[in-house]
């Protein structure tokens, strides 16, 4: 196998129906920040929140539905250079890497926290870095479409688990006088930095600009976006609901993953620890992510580097890789430890920044465009 | 120049993947070679140490022993167990947590944040709190009952929310004791050479145990706790056992929390009696349902008094105060406001008697 040999990362085969869109929308809401959310959000009274920036996501996915019926996002890179110019392409492309790199550190750093404090805690935290990114190189190199195409088996081996949740509305020490009060009390610090959370947990779906391409001119996406946040709403709720039942409010700040350690609470009779399933099962949509993530990174560098002309070859994609997976280690050692907090800090404001502006500045970019031109392209 | 870069490149990779350490696995877990204890027993030692006592090994048929060490921290019984025996002792199976009454009289706070902190305890494990000691029980039992802690394990795995006898585990311990308006309470056996009988419910104010409910007060506790169904009602003062009692109970707040009315209406019905009326006549049964009555209600107006004195809410009043749509209540005004309040306790009593009644 000759390394330089071309292998193609993004070919399209086939158009890919709208039903994707509500899969990779719900996924990529369900990641790391939902393990985390309880926390901050603590009171009872949050679940209006909840529901009040799951609405506010509804807009912002209509504004993003907006880019994805415009003309440019079929065509892919060359809609992009026609709508930004290459100039400022190329800036945003190296303004976009750095986040990209931000967001799969995070969700690989803080899976692999995970699965050692709660699976292995004998194993070096490094091995469980290096078997996830061979696992999503590996996927990542199977091009977009398949990786997309992940998405199905991804959604249909997390989804269930929310069944699971229903045992926790029944135990005996639910009451519902765990969910009152239901009003909030003046609004606090940690009030805004909730709703923050909740909104940069819902962001994600805006890293699905560069797919339009598969998923073809489709008159129905802003009803699969919609379906996808929906059911991503729910499922917050429900989960929040089960976690004040579980802990009640005081108990919850002080619990570090308060999902992981109410999935530690089930036990089936025959089999006890049943988190560790769950645990390995929830690295399917992980895993996804930072495979898409991953060619969005190679991407990236191709536009910056103007070498788009040139063709893929596996040496520069696993070249592109390797410098993650680094850079991984690196963060691992120096920074996860001491400065966790500021990096997930870092993850939040980035993703609620990136989710507010991406659609809204794209759909702006096109509405101007068309003005200049003075009509439809 | 070629083969430099190939060099390079894969020598690369070969360092990057060997970053992670050769051999991933540092525990040896082949079964013949550990020990999973069922529980652990906690009880004074000398000075400030704790007596920890295990036995071990568990549920192999192999001579069981009681293991006992004194210890400053409790996790540094993991190591010494150990060193004592040639299995390695795991605690993945830790099932119960057996506390001498004076070690839970100076708080188990510490105790509860060690189990917490290690992963392999599930959160499930009961605790107990045991007066006599529950050492001498198991040494002299051991020989005959080999499984002893299995199936006191089993027991309370049995009772778990039947409502006959309190079974907590450390999860809904750590729920009351975080939460603002409840209190947290334990099960409590008594030990002595011969037998381990359950003997009533434990009171914690905080991590401290401050009462014990035993005889009629635990019977009451049952019912108007979280339960409300008790199998058997025993009212010695009337010589009379009662059978599948199901209890509802009201709680209001009257006046800005100056004063409680508690409603409890019982509902079973007589399956023992040996005084000295005569049940088959409608008057002396309602007779004796008043005098029943009056002496409940006299009961409870009691405890919840005593528990008031001692400014503790192991009967989780607290929680009726909440309200979907309204600030709740601080924990220290509740507390003030608990002490101070006016109790009136009404029962509403219908047992069906032996046999038939001629009215």
């Amino acid at each position: 196998m000759n390394v330089l040999t071309e292998f193609s990362l993004f070919d399209k085969t086939s158009t890919l129906d709208g039903v994707y869109v509500t899969f990779m929308v719900n996924r990529l809401q369900m990641l790391y920040l939902l393990l985390i959310m309880p926390i901050y959000l603590v009171q009872p009274y949050m679940i209006w929140a909840i529901l009040a920036v799951g609405v506010l996501s509804h807009f912002n996915l209509m504004i993003l539905s907006k880019w994805f019926a415009s003309d440019y996002s079929v065509k892919g890179y060359q809609g992009f250079s026609q709508l930004l110019g290459r100039p400022l392409l190329r800036f945003l492309a190296f303004l976009g890497l750095p986040l990209l790199l931000l967001k799969i550190s995070i969700l690989v750093l803080g899976y692999s926290e995970i699965v050692h404090q709660f699976v292995f805690p004998a194993v070096d935290r490094n091995w469980m870095l290096l078997f996830l990114m061979v696992v999503s190189i590996y996927m990542a190199a199977q091009g977009m479409e398949k990786t997309i195409r992940f998405i199905v088996i991804a959604f249909f081996c997390t989804i269930w688990m929310i069944v699971l949740y229903y045992s926790f509305f029944t135990y005996p020490i639910a009451s519902l006088s765990d969910l009152y009060p239901l009003i909030p009390e003046n609004s606090s610090d940690f009030f805004w930095k909730g709703i923050l959370l909740i909104w940069s947990s819902l962001s994600g779906p805006e890293f699905l600009i560069f797919l339009a391409p598969w998923l073809g001119k489709n008159e129905k996406i802003p009803k699969y976006l919609s379906i996808g946040n929906a059911i991503t709403v729910i499922e917050y709720l429900l989960l929040f609901v089960a976690t004040q039942f579980f802990f009640g409010a005081d108990l919850l700040r002080q619990a570090k993953f308060p999902m992981i350690e109410m999935i530690r609470y089930l036990q089936l009779p025959v089999f006890e620890r049943i988190d560790i399933i769950l645990i390995a099962l929830y690295m399917f949509h992980f895993l996804f992510t930072i495979a898409i993530f991953l060619i969005y990174f190679y991407g990236g560098l191709r536009i910056i580097f103007q070498k788009r002309d040139e063709p893929i070859n596996r040496l520069s994609f696993f070249l592109a890789c390797l410098f993650i997976y680094v850079s991984l280690v690196l963060l691992n050692e120096w920074l996860w430890e001491e400065e966790q907090n500021v990096l997930v800090d870092f993850h939040i404001w980035a993703g609620a920044v990136s989710y507010i502006l991406v659609p809204s500045f794209l759909v702006a970019m096109t509405k101007i465009k068309e003005r200049t031109k003075g009509g439809t392209f | 120049m070629e083969h430099f870069k190939i060099t390079i490149f894969t020598s690369i990779i070969f360092s990057v993947i060997l970053i992670t350490g050769c051999s991933p696995f540092n525990e040896n877990n082949q079964i013949e070679e550990i020990a999973p204890v069922i529980f652990w027993s906690i009880e004074e030692g000398e000075g400030e140490k704790f007596k920890m006592s295990t036995i071990m090994p568990p549920l192999i048929a192999e001579k069981k022993q009681i293991y006992t060490l004194e210890v400053d921290l409790i996790k540094e019984s993991g190591k010494e167990f150990n060193l004592k025996n040639y299995r390695e002792l795991k605690v993945g199976q830790l099932r119960i947590i057996v506390i001498n009454e004076e070690v839970a009289r100076k708080g188990i706070k510490t105790l509860i944040n060690t189990l917490l902190a290690d992963p392999d305890i599930s959160q499930r494990l009961y605790l107990v709190v045991v007066s006599g000691s529950f050492n001498e029980y198991i040494s002299n039992q051991l020989e005959q009952h080999e499984k002893i802690d299995y199936f006191f394990y089993r027991m309370l795995k049995h009772y778990e929310n039947k409502g006959e006898i309190t079974v907590v585990n450390l999860h809904q311990f750590m729920k009351n004791l975080y939460a603002p308006l409840s209190d947290p309470v334990l099960p409590l056996f008594k030990a002595d050479n011969e037998n381990l009988a359950y003997n009533g419910t434990a009171v914690f104010k905080e991590d401290k145990l401050v009462d014990t409910m035993t005889e009629m007060d635990e019977q009451i506790f049952q019912l108007i706790n979280n339960h409300r169904y008790l199998k058997y009602f025993k009212v010695p003062a009337f010589s009379l056992l009662g059978g599948h009692i199901h209890s509802k109970v009201d709680v209001e707040f009257e006046n800005n929390y100056k004063s409680v009315s508690v409603q409890v209406d019982l509902e079973g019905k007589i399956e023992d009696y040996l005084g000295e009326k005569d049940l088959t006549k409608q008057d002396e049964l309602d007779a004796l349902t008043q005098e029943m009555e009056s002496h409940l209600e006299k009961q409870t107006k009691q405890l919840l008094n005593k528990y008031q004195d001692k400014k503790v809410d192991p009967f989780h009043m607290g929680k009726h105060t909440l309200k979907p749509f309204e600030r709740p209540i601080n924990d220290k005004e509740w507390i003030n406001k608990w002490e101070q309040m006016e109790i009136n306790v009404d029962y509403n009593l219908k047992l069906s008697p032996l046999n038939h009644v001629d009215s």
